[in-house]
């Protein structure tokens, strides 16, 4: 067995008293999708904000392709492959459509500063290629983000757009990992169809791997090659939909114990 | 009209009324009022009826209520403006009725300022009673103009805006254009009047209606269009030949203006204009570090005396002992041109050095820490302990003048060529800098730390980028500092250097640098050629800012961006209070929701 794509072993984080992340181990193959549930507060955001190092876990370690991620600053996850989106959307709203999914390209590119004031034909050619894999991260969604909205500022764009731009947005730092927290939440069900729909295509075209924080089991159950639920920052229950979606431990979680099984 | 509309004017009125009486009171009326800008109406007048003004003009403006723009209506904007003018002029009437009562010379012993001449101008010359009747509708005309401008449509409210503003400007210039007419062997006397030496009615009215025309032809249509030969014409082939065209031609002429500029308007202007060549390269690199990078440095000085202290040993500067001359340990006997290159980089340097250590501060913190670091340089230039490099409070002086092959940079005219050229320099890297991938990158810096990060951008390497980029460019402005005078002492690197500097950006409109240029021709070119504006320079800065801030946070000239994040805020903050609709979900911020 080739080792996993991402692997977490024993990750913990506190904050104060409260462990977020108490010895999570999880893993992620190349190509899958997985998706992660589990009730408001059982530490998914804090994983990936673990895992994209915007946070420093206090306790285990973190391997995407053979390299510990700990203690790298967060541009440097991006430009090791990992790409994410944001659980409340977080554009840079002042910037065009445009522009925002060029930042992306950011870590892709050089653009030394001699060469950028003088302009010379390599600094032309690299923001011709930026602009190009922009548009193409935006054309994944078809007319959505494409024509004249490239350049018209975010915080014009819809709320549904606005979430399709941060995926475009990670799309175009070209990750080999795509890091999705709660992609869908506040969407109308059309979109959220919509945008199973997308998730999939991110996968089997781009050929990216997704890691996934879901509320919606329609697209838990529609996307995911393996569900993980945790609870209290730990994981839980792992396997298909179906096991994970019937395993007893799951549904405590969520619902919590019958009142004659505590008596 | 409801009450709670009425009492917003009745306060609109007592600040209008307010303001003033403190013009009044700091002497600036009377000043002002040998100045003529139009016939026989006085800069005096502005002062005047600019506080009624502006008071109705806010008052009737679009505001955000409850997260929405709402405009006032017609009736209500025009009644709250008669109400301020009405409330304005009688505070007025009752500071003069005071005045008269209690007795002038009375007043006079604390309030200096406080003259029969004032009193007078206030009065229309006509005796107080009932002169200061005469002053109601005037005030009052003023107040209605502010508070029905707002209530124009968009297409007639910006070519008046613009056109009054280009006329003040002619007024204002009066020492300035009329030479350079007269220079370019144009006939002036229709423009200005050889007795109130302001314009003439004749002269105002028809530069009002050409700018007018103007501004009106020009507003919605995007000049790229106009070139190309119409509206959707841009996409035709030999469409873009022909825009480039045309803009080089503009440059080209541009150029032409600038290089003609100091035989235009004569040396002792050019000086000015050299002056604001040196804070116009402040103000541009300050622009990178503020308005690219969103890093509010307070400390900027710090860079102006790096640049003129370098520069200056680099040359071969001397210290000024109680011995005499002697030359500074480390210094150089270098041209000045050769010395520039080792400036920049001792600059570049010093901004990383300052921008290390502050690099997890944000915002308020950040400002703070920076103005200590621009007190630091002052003192260490200025200290006993590096005396045998900087000359300590007795500062250097032989500084050797930038010359190449016998050309000096000293006089009037040169000087202005090399301020020129440094700030066509400095504006060429900002311009290739902003539009560039490192642009963006501050941008998204700017706009959210923590996502740029995540996207990529290493937040440590671009702001220490933005300090060591603007501490050179600003170090350029220092260098020029150091050779135009020749000598140096601590008592020009003070904190009113970074405050200046910030004024101007703001002024301009931050991360913009036509705003920058706009900025610095305004707050130190004007006073330079209106001197009875000089004693007021600081007290003007002042009022800029506050005004500014209030009616046109993006600046004069504002970035695109940077206005819209500013607007954004506007509504944002109300937001909460807007009824959601229906299917809509809030947008909260907050990473960990």
């Amino acid at each position: 067995m080739s080792p996993a794509l991402l692997e977490l072993q024993g990750v913990t984080k506190r904050f104060g008293g409260l462990a977020a992340l108490g010895g999570l181990d999880l893993q992620v193959d190349d190509g899958e999708i997985v998706s992660v549930i589990g009730p408001n507060g059982a530490g998914k955001s804090t994983m990936f904000n673990v895992i994209t190092g915007l946070y420093a876990p206090d306790g285990g370690n973190v391997v995407f392709r053979g390299l510990s991620l700990v203690g790298r600053p967060p541009n440097q996850i991006v430009k090791l492959g990992i790409a994410r989106t944001f659980q409340t959307v977080h554009l840079f709203p002042n910037m065009t459509v445009l522009e925002n999914a060029m930042v992306g390209q950011h870590s892709r590119t050089k653009g030394r500063v001699l060469a950028t004031i003088v302009r010379t034909p390599g600094v032309r050619e690299e923001e011709r290629v930026i602009r190009q894999r922009a548009t193409e991260a935006l054309d994944f969604f078809g007319a959505r983000l494409s024509g004249y909205r490239q350049d018209q500022p975010a915080f014009v764009l819809s709320y549904a757009n606005r979430r399709r731009l941060e995926i475009a947005r990670a799309l175009a730092t070209q990750p080999q990992l795509l890091l999705l927290d709660e992609p869908t939440a506040g969407m109308n069900p059309t979109e959220t169809l919509e945008l199973r729909d997308h998730i999939k295509r991110i996968r089997d075209q781009l050929g990216v791997t997704v890691l996934v924080i879901e509320h919606d089991m329609r697209v838990v159950k529609g996307v995911s090659d393996r569900v993980i639920a945790c609870d209290y920052g730990r994981k839980i229950s792992e396997g298909t939909y179906d096991e994970v979606a019937s395993d007893e431990r799951v549904i405590e979680a969520y619902l919590g114990r019958r009142h004659e099984e505590i008596g | 009209m409801n009450r709670a509309a009425f009492v917003r004017a009745v306060k609109g009125g007592l600040l209008g009324g307010v303001g003033v009486i403190y013009f009044a009171l700091v002497g600036m009326i009377e000043r002002l009022d040998t100045l003529s800008i139009v016939g026989s109406v006085e800069l005096s007048w502005l002062l005047i009826l600019g506080p009624p003004f502006i008071a109705a003009y806010v008052l009737a403006r679009p505001r955000v209520e409850a997260g929405e723009m709402r405009s006032a209506s017609a009736s209500r904007a025009l009644w709250s403006g008669g109400i301020v003018g009405l409330v304005s002029w009688g505070l007025v009437a009752i500071g003069v009725g005071l005045v008269q009562w209690i007795g002038i010379d009375t007043v006079r012993s604390v309030f200096r300022s406080v003259s029969p001449t004032l009193i007078q101008i206030l009065t229309l010359h006509h005796p107080v009673w009932p002169g200061i009747l005469y002053l109601a509708p005037i005030v009052v005309l003023g107040a209605l103009a502010g508070g029905a401008l707002p209530l124009l449509p968009r297409r007639v409210r910006r070519p008046i805006i613009t056109a009054s503003g280009v006329v003040l400007l002619l007024g204002l210039l009066q020492q300035l254009v009329p030479p350079a007419l007269d220079q370019l062997h144009i006939q002036r006397n229709w423009l200005y009047s050889n007795v109130t030496l302001g314009l003439s009615w004749i002269g105002a009215i028809v530069a009002f209606a050409v700018t007018f025309a103007i501004t009106w032809f020009l507003q919605d249509r995007s000049l790229r269009d106009l070139v190309a030969g119409g509206p959707g014409a841009r996409d035709r082939p030999g469409a873009e030949a022909r825009v480039r065209t045309v803009l080089l031609v503009g440059w080209l002429a541009l150029g032409a203006v600038l290089l003609a500029m100091p035989y235009l308007v004569g040396p002792v202007v050019a000086r000015d204009l050299g002056f604001v060549g040196i804070y116009l390269l402040l103000g541009l690199g300050l622009n990178i570090v503020v308005g690219y990078a969103g890093l509010l440095d307070l400390g900027y000085v710090a860079f102006f005396s790096v640049g003129a202290y370098t520069t200056a040993v680099l040359t071969g500067g001397q210290l000024n002992t109680y011995k005499g001359l002697a030359a500074p340990i480390l210094g150089a006997h270098l041209n000045f041109f050769l010395a520039i290159p080792i400036v920049v980089l001792v600059a570049a340097l010093i901004g990383v050095a300052i921008g290390a250590p502050v690099l997890r501060l944000r915002g308020d913190y950040l400002a703070i820490v920076t103005l200590g670091f621009g007190e630091i340089a002052r003192v260490i230039f200025g200290s006993t302990w590096a005396k045998n490099l900087f000359g300590g409070s007795a500062g250097m002086t032989h500084i050797t003048d930038a010359a190449i092959g016998g050309y000096s940079f000293r006089t009037e005219l040169h000087f202005y060529y090399l301020a020129l050229g440094f700030c066509a320099l400095a504006a060429f890297v900002s311009w290739r800098l902003q539009g560039s991938r490192i642009g963006r990158a501050w941008n998204a810096m700017r706009e959210d730390e923590q996502v740029a990060e995540a996207m990529g951008i290493s937040t440590i390497r671009y702001k220490l980028l933005a300090f060591a980029m603007g501490g050179a460019v600003g170090s350029l402005g220092g260098a020029l500092f150091a050779v135009s005078i020749g000598s140096l002492t601590i008592a020009s690197f003070t904190i009113f250097v970074s405050i200046t500097a910030l004024a101007i950006i703001i002024l301009g409109g931050m991360g913009s640098i036509p705003g920058v240029v706009v900025g610095a021709l305004i707050l130190i070119g004007l006073p330079g050629v209106l001197t009875p504006l000089q004693d007021y320079q600081l007290l003007i800065y002042g009022a800029v800012l506050i005004v500014i801030m209030i009616l046109r946070p993006q600046g004069l000239v504002p970035n695109v961006r940077r206005s819209r994040e500013l607007h954004e805020e506007e509504v944002q903050q109300d937001a909460w209070m807007r009824p959601v609709e229906e299917g809509e979900v809030p947008v909260a911020r907050g990473i960990e929701a």
